[in-house]
């Protein structure tokens, strides 16, 4: 079976790339430093949006980049897309600024 | 490494070789209508009720592209708004502009007796300027003489992934060589702030990189928004970025690796060779024309455009200082091949490196500074440049 491609840039992340469209059923193969990360990929993501690269619980934070990117707003399976309907920023938030409660 | 460059005499190396009118307005753009290889702002806020640090990045902006290698030479008058403020009087515009030793004409509406006086006698100077420059010639210059500004828009996954670190890989190249480096949009590192804090040269210029970020903030806060409904904007998302985090992350990688030397504000020239940080806003015609004000001969817009490839990409608005059009996205280049002067999807597609795709940017850097015109060159066509305001306007 052909592997899709897909890009990861940290070891601590927890979700990578899809570097072409990849349909429910196919398999991301990709390696970073030396390591080879396999994907099952369970829903449709287009090209350059993030898959799950492993279970990531609400409230917990996205890490790409080896960073912080949002926080996940519900369970998120791996091998499932993660993009604006799973997971919110957490900087500059001015609708939940508590400064602003009350006004 | 070496270009191709016109040598001023204040040592600075030009790409290009133009005379300036100075302030924009009717008699700048008809003075210019007459006489080729001369340019002039557009520019609708020209300093009228505005705060005094404001007017000053107007006035930083006039004489910063007056003193801007690519320029050869300034005519400059006082017919314009915002002209009676201290900050913007030809006087002092004039003094500043004189630094350089370029060649300066300064006209005064009041002494000609009008508008189409002026106009007369600047066409005769601009004439005069623009044919003893034309006497100029290029000379093999090294690439330690170049300054760019880079500016990432409409950004994708590409962006992070191709597009910036390999204008990441050309800006190391290009301070390694003793050049200059300038990259800003406030809002667009929240999120990687620390990350570019922790590469300052000092700890002076990494509290004033947090504190620059800590007012954007702040401001965004007070707006009751959710920032993510403003920035990243809806191209950004479209494309599958998910946060304004992930944009910052994705976009300091255009930055490079080396140390920064400083935080500079809109159109405040760089103190020294090296990496600078810019406390500007992404708007294409604030940002491109507070580089050029600021030295840069070349920008350079890294363009994802995942979700809204245009076809036509903008001339610059640096109207001085050429825009070379970068992209990684295959959609962008499908679309745009005929505005789009460099593509780096190459890496995504795993035909090059970063560090190959980063050689080929650089030598088609070395070209267009040595007189071949990017894309955006070949439009006889400039927006109007916004000066960034900190303040309201009273």
């Amino acid at each position: 079976m052909a592997y899709k491609r897909g890009l990861m840039l940290n070891l601590e992340d927890n979700v990578a790339n899809a570097l072409e469209e990849t349909l429910p059923g196919d398999t991301i193969q990709l390696s970073l430093n030396h390591e080879i990360i396999t994907i099952y990929v369970e829903e449709y993501i287009p090209f350059g949006f993030k898959v799950a690269v492993k279970d990531i619980h609400c409230n917990t934070p996205i890490i790409k980049y080896g960073q912080q990117i949002g926080i996940a707003n519900r369970d998120i399976r791996k091998g499932t897309l993660v993009h604006v309907h799973n997971m919110t920023g957490a900087r500059g938030r001015g609708d939940l600024d508590k400064k602003r409660e009350g006004k | 490494m070496d270009f191709s460059g016109y040598i001023r005499s204040d040592g600075s190396a030009g790409i290009r070789n133009y005379v300036l009118v100075l302030p924009g307005g009717l008699i700048s753009e008809k003075i210019c209508a007459f006489v080729p290889g001369t340019k002039t702002l557009a520019i609708a806020k020209s300093g009228g009720g505005m705060t005094s640090r404001d007017r000053e990045a107007i006035a930083r902006t006039f004489f910063g592209f007056g003193l801007n290698p690519n320029v050869a030479g300034v005519i400059i008058h006082n017919g314009s708004p915002g002209a009676g403020y201290p900050e913007l009087r030809v006087e002092r515009l004039a003094a500043e502009l004189e630094k350089s030793g370029k060649p300066l004409e300064a006209i005064d509406v009041k002494i000609e007796g009008g508008t189409l006086e002026t106009i007369t006698k600047g066409i005769k100077l601009a004439r005069k300027m623009v044919y003893e420059a034309s006497k100029l010639r290029r000379e093999p210059v090294g690439i330690d003489k170049l300054s760019l500004g880079v500016k990432c828009g409409a950004s994708d996954p590409t962006s992070g992934m191709a597009g910036n670190p390999v204008v990441g890989y050309l800006f190391d190249r290009i301070i390694d060589a003793g050049g200059t480096a300038m990259f800003g949009e406030t809002t667009e590192i929240i999120g990687a702030e620390n990350i570019l804090a922790a590469r300052a040269i000092n700890e002076k210029v990494a509290a004033e990189i947090l504190k620059a970020v800590c007012f954007i903030e702040e401001r965004a806060l007070a707006t009751g928004e959710d920032i993510r409904t403003m920035n990243p904007v809806p191209e950004n998302i479209a494309a599958g970025i998910s946060s304004l985090e992930e944009k910052s992350l994705g976009a300091i990688y255009k930055a490079g690796h080396h140390r920064i030397q400083g935080v500079l504000k809109y159109a405040e020239r760089p103190f020294g060779p090296g990496l600078y940080f810019v406390d500007n806003w992404m708007g294409p015609n604030s940002i491109f024309p507070g580089y050029a004000a600021a030295g840069a001969q070349l920008t350079i817009f890294q363009y994802g455009g995942g979700a809204a490839a245009r076809t036509v990409l903008d001339p610059s608005p640096a109207v001085t200082a050429p825009l070379l059009w970068t992209s990684a996205n295959p959609s962008t280049y499908a679309v745009a091949k005929e505005s789009l002067d460099f593509y780096s999807g190459t890496v995504i597609e795993g035909i090059e490196s970063i560090e190959e795709a980063g050689e080929r940017l650089l030598k088609l850097i070395v070209d267009i500074a040595s007189g071949t015109l990017t894309h955006g060159e070949t439009v006889n066509y400039c927006d109007p440049i916004e000066v960034y305001g900190l303040d309201p306007l009273f």
